[in-house]
């Protein structure tokens, strides 16, 4: 499978999960227990998190423009998730160069994973991103800091449950993907 | 010249960067007049049928939840339909009048509401400004600003329309504000301040008015949706002191979490009603 293909696929796949799964997970009780505020895991930054190391960064702007217009589609908050995107999306090179001891040209045809990067590299790399992404994106649905340990208390469990979803989908995911390859 | 390009050339991304963030600023600033784009919203066909889909699966397993609300929602229609049967008309002493259009002395109609039932097959309570998508659109009727119920309360308001789908802005909102009264008659707003789905705010009551644990807020007829229609039950009263007026907290009368199924409410005579109130506004 090529890889743009496969990273199509990766697409679809995550913006399934998100949009019929983990949006509806805040519809239960158990998402706001005692008084918390409600909380979503939003994994769909994971798609411009595992997109090849040799992407360029108009190419990243460019897909995460689109991924965030979706997924602003599917819940009717024209822009908010776009705008968060795109910011991960310019930084994702910078972060990588950051991280990663060899230079970013020397990983031809690779995409960051686990599997080439160690886990504490990558978490600290979709950790960062996560947390930014949802800052951003928090800060603008909210738009006011009246009350700012609200708006703080959201990103920290969001972002605490999107790295435990994306912590699963890359142990239940990675394997079969390097078997193919 | 030759410098611009070089210029554009070595900040492209940069500049890519700030064009695209700028293109969602102006996005976001649109949706918040509440006049959006149709295309971009959960109403828009392709991603209606994604939701019609998902909700053909999961539909099943709230049955018996939804059988039960309908129960207790007939229940209610009945006992209010008893009050008026329980009259023994024999005995009146009422005549009969035949009304005659003009004549002062008869009911004029104000409002004349069309019902239409539509399934929840989209919800959500986590954002600050929650949407569900309705499996009723454009081609059943549905228009814009249309008041949306459901059996126990209000619901929202219908935002966008496609021929298939609508998708409704709740209640659960931080830019719509419902006019309620209590049960004497006291007018106020409602809101929502954006934590809890089932936690609403009303305000502008004054302290000297009475409020109890346990009592009704009802919607008015100044807003758009029919009149006493069930916003949430009072439980708790914070006096402010600084202008003598007290805040009290609602326990929304709709679930917002399980909300299977609404009515979308036409109110026919609406356009009329907020042609005159628009061009009063356009005087000022």
């Amino acid at each position: 499978m090529s890889t743009p293909l496969r990273n199509f696929i990766r697409f679809c796949f995550i913006v399934l999960i998100q949009v019929l799964i983990l949006n509806k997970i805040t519809l239960r009780w158990w998402s706001q227990p005692a008084g918390f505020p409600v909380f979503i895991p939003y994994i769909y930054p994971l798609f411009i998190l595992l997109l090849p190391f040799e992407t360029p960064v108009w190419g990243l702007l460019i897909l995460g423009f689109i991924s965030g217009l979706t997924i602003d589609s599917f819940m009717n908050s024209a822009g908010m998730h776009a705008c968060a995107t795109l910011l991960i999306a310019y930084l994702r090179t910078n972060v990588l160069n950051a991280l990663l001891p060899k230079n970013l040209s020397e990983y031809a045809s690779q995409s960051p994973s686990v599997k080439n990067m160690g886990w504490v590299p990558f978490l600290v790399y979709s950790t960062f991103l996560v947390v930014l992404h949802h800052s951003v994106f928090f800060a603008v649905e909210l738009w006011s800091i009246n009350n700012l340990a609200y708006l703080l208390l959201k990103i920290l469990a969001s972002s605490v449950t999107t790295v435990l979803f994306i912590v699963a989908y890359l142990l239940l995911f990675t394997r079969q993907t390097a078997l193919k390859s | 010249m030759r410098n611009l390009i070089l210029f554009i050339r070595r900040f492209f991304n940069l500049i890519l960067f700030l064009i695209l963030e700028v293109i969602c600023i102006i996005l976001i600033g649109r949706t918040n007049t509440l006049q959006g784009n149709d295309v971009m919203s959960s109403a828009n066909s392709a991603i209606g049928l994604m939701y019609r889909k998902q909700n053909e699966v999961v539909y099943y397993f709230g049955l018996k939840m939804m059988n039960d609300s309908l129960l207790a929602e007939n229940t209610k229609l009945r006992q209010q339909m008893a009050q008026y049967l329980i009259y023994d008309t024999l005995k009146d002493t009422a005549v009969k009048r035949i009304i005659v259009p003009g004549d002062s002395t008869t009911v004029v109609k104000y409002a004349d509401y069309l019902y239409r039932t539509a399934r929840v097959i989209n919800n959500s309570v986590s954002s600050e400004n929650n949407y569900i998508t309705l499996n009723r659109g454009a081609a059943h009727g549905i228009e814009r600003n249309m008041a949306v119920i459901s059996g126990t309360g209000i619901v929202g308001k219908v935002v966008h329309v496609s021929d298939n789908y609508s998708s409704v802005l709740s209640v659960l909102s931080v830019k719509q504000q419902v006019s309620a009264k209590l049960k004497d008659g006291t007018v106020g707003y409602v809101s929502w301040n954006g934590e809890r789905p089932d936690v609403m705010v009303m305000k502008d009551v004054p302290q000297q008015i009475k409020v109890k644990k346990g009592d009704s807020v009802f919607t008015t007829s100044y807003s758009f949706f029919p009149q006493d229609v069930l916003v949430g039950i009072v439980y708790k009263t914070v006096p402010i002191k600084k202008n003598n007026l007290q805040l009290l907290h609602l326990r929304t009368a709709t679930n917002f979490r399980n909300v299977q199924y609404v009515y979308v409410v036409e109110n026919k005579m609406m356009k009329e009603r907020s042609k005159l109130e628009d061009s009063v506004k356009k005087i000022k």
